[in-house]
Parts: structure tokens; sequence; C-alpha cells
């Protein structure tokens, strides 16, 4: 805590938790005691998805895609599969679609209705990705979000805002970085970023390699 | 009344539950031609949103054929029916402030969409 000396009590007492947390433990309390959830089944859902499913999966597709034009050809033309053949299945990622940034495109995804996201290549969304601000204006004033991103888009660039609201789930595939010849898979996938898969943000820039 | 056991989490998430229905239905539209998403107003369940409906749009891919969540979600059954992904250009919807480019694509359902010139 950095307030000095004066605020020292602060860290003494835990703030009481919010309506939303007593109500979701009041609920967890219940379902656990009538028996209709097991505490150690909802551990490893939690598990699996910290640990196990998120964007670094949808970054090894990425890089994957960069590598192999024929990986790149199957993954636009049949996403799930593709997807599958490097292990990532499941909930929220059934029916996948990929769309490609070139110079003349750049694609971004948002649910208006709700917080649709492709699950096994992503994780679960952040917290912005489901607030009503990002929902409304992604459809609205993309090109306004996009800069609040801190992404540039030129007036020759078509922005395509793909709306998730019913079964398919989209993973944006963005454009190599420059200056990344020679780079292996690896080295591509860390340059990914989850917001580069969901079309607010740009791969991030290469080290530049000691000579 | 099932309990998900611990040992069955990876495979349920890992399996996944595709609502796509291996039915061959005839597909009422193709990619190029255009439609128009009516405009209704249900009360309960529906996946058809309110800043597209009324609005002209070409139909860009067809996904597929899915279960039809208005009725699923009222216990009325699954009514399976294509999905379509329909692209509306940015200044149909919003005007001329709009870029000239720009483009919302949505996938709607069959029962959302009626040709365009029949009304």
């Amino acid at each position: 805590m950095s307030g000095g000396h004066e605020h020292e009590h602060d860290v003494e007492y835990t703030a009481p938790l919010g309506e939303t947390e007593l109500r979701v433990k009041a609920l967890e309390s219940l379902l656990t005691e009538k028996g209709l959830v097991d505490p150690r089944a909802l551990d490893e859902l939690i598990d699996l998805y910290e640990a196990r499913v998120g964007p670094r999966n949808g970054a090894r597709v990425v890089a994957r895609a960069w590598v192999d034009p024929a990986y790149r050809k199957r993954l636009l033309e049949n996403a799930s599969a593709a997807i599958a053949e490097l292990g990532f299945t499941g909930r929220q990622g059934e029916d996948m679609v990929v769309l490609e940034n070139t110079p003349r495109v750049h694609n971004m995804v948002v649910c208006t209705l709700c917080s649709c996201y492709p699950w096994p290549v992503l994780g679960l969304p952040p917290v912005w990705y489901k607030s009503p601000p990002y929902r409304s204006r992604a459809v609205l004033d993309p090109r306004g979000v996009l800069r609040e991103f801190g992404v540039a888009v030129g007036d020759e660039v078509e922005v395509r805002v793909w709306d998730s609201t019913a079964e398919v789930r989209y993973l944006v595939l963005p454009e190599r970085p420059p200056d990344t010849e020679g780079r292996s898979e690896e080295e591509l996938a860390a340059l990914v970023t989850r917001d580069s898969m969901i079309g607010v943000g740009r791969p991030k820039a290469p080290e530049r390699r000691p000579r | 009344m099932r309990v998900l056991a611990v040992a069955d989490v990876g495979r349920m998430i890992l399996k996944g539950g595709s609502a796509r229905v291996h039915e061959p239905l005839a597909a009422r539209f193709a990619p190029g031609d255009r439609v128009i998403a009516k405009n209704v107003n249900p009360v309960g369940h529906t996946r058809l949103p309110r800043y597209v409906r009324g609005r002209r749009g070409v139909v860009a891919r067809d996904h597929g054929v899915f279960v039809f969540p208005d009725t699923h979600a009222a216990g009325l059954g699954r009514k399976p029916q294509h999905v379509y992904s329909v692209r509306f250009a940015a200044r149909d919807l919003w005007g001329p402030d709009a870029s000239p480019r720009d483009a919302i694509y949505v996938d709607l359902w069959d029962d959302y969409l009626d040709p365009e010139g029949d009304r």
C-alpha cells in the first residue's frame, strides 16, 4: 500500500462484498447443499479456463496460418476443422469462421446482444467486450472505437464489423507484422495479442535481434 | 437431475454442443441475394438485433442449418432453418455520417428475412 503511515489501518479490514458477489455466494452454497453442483467440478471448470483455455490457443492458430499457406487455406475454408487440428475444440467454438485482415479490409468482432465469444481459441471474454458501450459503439462507430484502442485504419480500408449474435463464432486472422521473416512459429505466436484476434488491436512488433 | 462430475468436466467442455442441425433443408436465399430484415418486435427471445429491423442488406454467405432460438427458447420446438451472414452497408444503418466503405455483418435466421421487393 502506498498511502503512507496514516492509511495503514486500511490493511486491517476487508471491504464488504458487493450485492452480486453475495448473491453468487448464496446461490453456490444452495446449489452445493442441495447436491446440484459438485464444488470440485466447479473448481475444475475454473481451472480449465484459467490455465488451459485462453488466447494463447488462438495465437498458435494465427502463427500456424502465417507460416503454413496450406493451413491458412484450410483455416479460411473450414475454420472449425482447421482449429480442431491443433486440438482446440469445444463450447462456444463449435462453428467457427476465421476473418482475414488484409491491406484493404479490417475485421472486428462484437456481440451486440450479449457476450458471444470463441472460448476454445480466446478463453473467456474480457470485461470491456461484454460492456454496453463496446457492444453499441462497435457497430455504430467502429473507427472511433478502433482509434480508442490505438488502431489507425486509413480511409482506403474497409472496416467490417461482425455481430456474432447467432451460433457462429469469429476469430480475426491479423496481418503478419513486417520484419518477421525467418521467425519460428513459436516466436510469431508470442507476437499475437488477444485484441488482435478480436480485431481491436494489431500484433506486437518483433524485438530487434542482436547482431 | 444429472450433476456434472469432476471427471466429466474436460470432456463436456471439449466436446461442446453445436446448435447446427444436419438436415438437408433447401435454402431460400443464396449469396448475393438482396433481403430486408423484418420489422417485428417479438415479446420473447429473439436474436434479431433492433438496429437491422426493416433495413436492407445482401446475403454474404450461408452458414447452414441451425435450431431457431426464438421458438426453442419458448419451448415451441427447434424449427431448424438456414442462418445467413447478411451484409448491411454502414450508411444504410447509420446515415451519411458513417463511412461509405464500412459494413456490418449480422447472422440472421431465415425467418427474420424477406426478399427485397416483397413489401
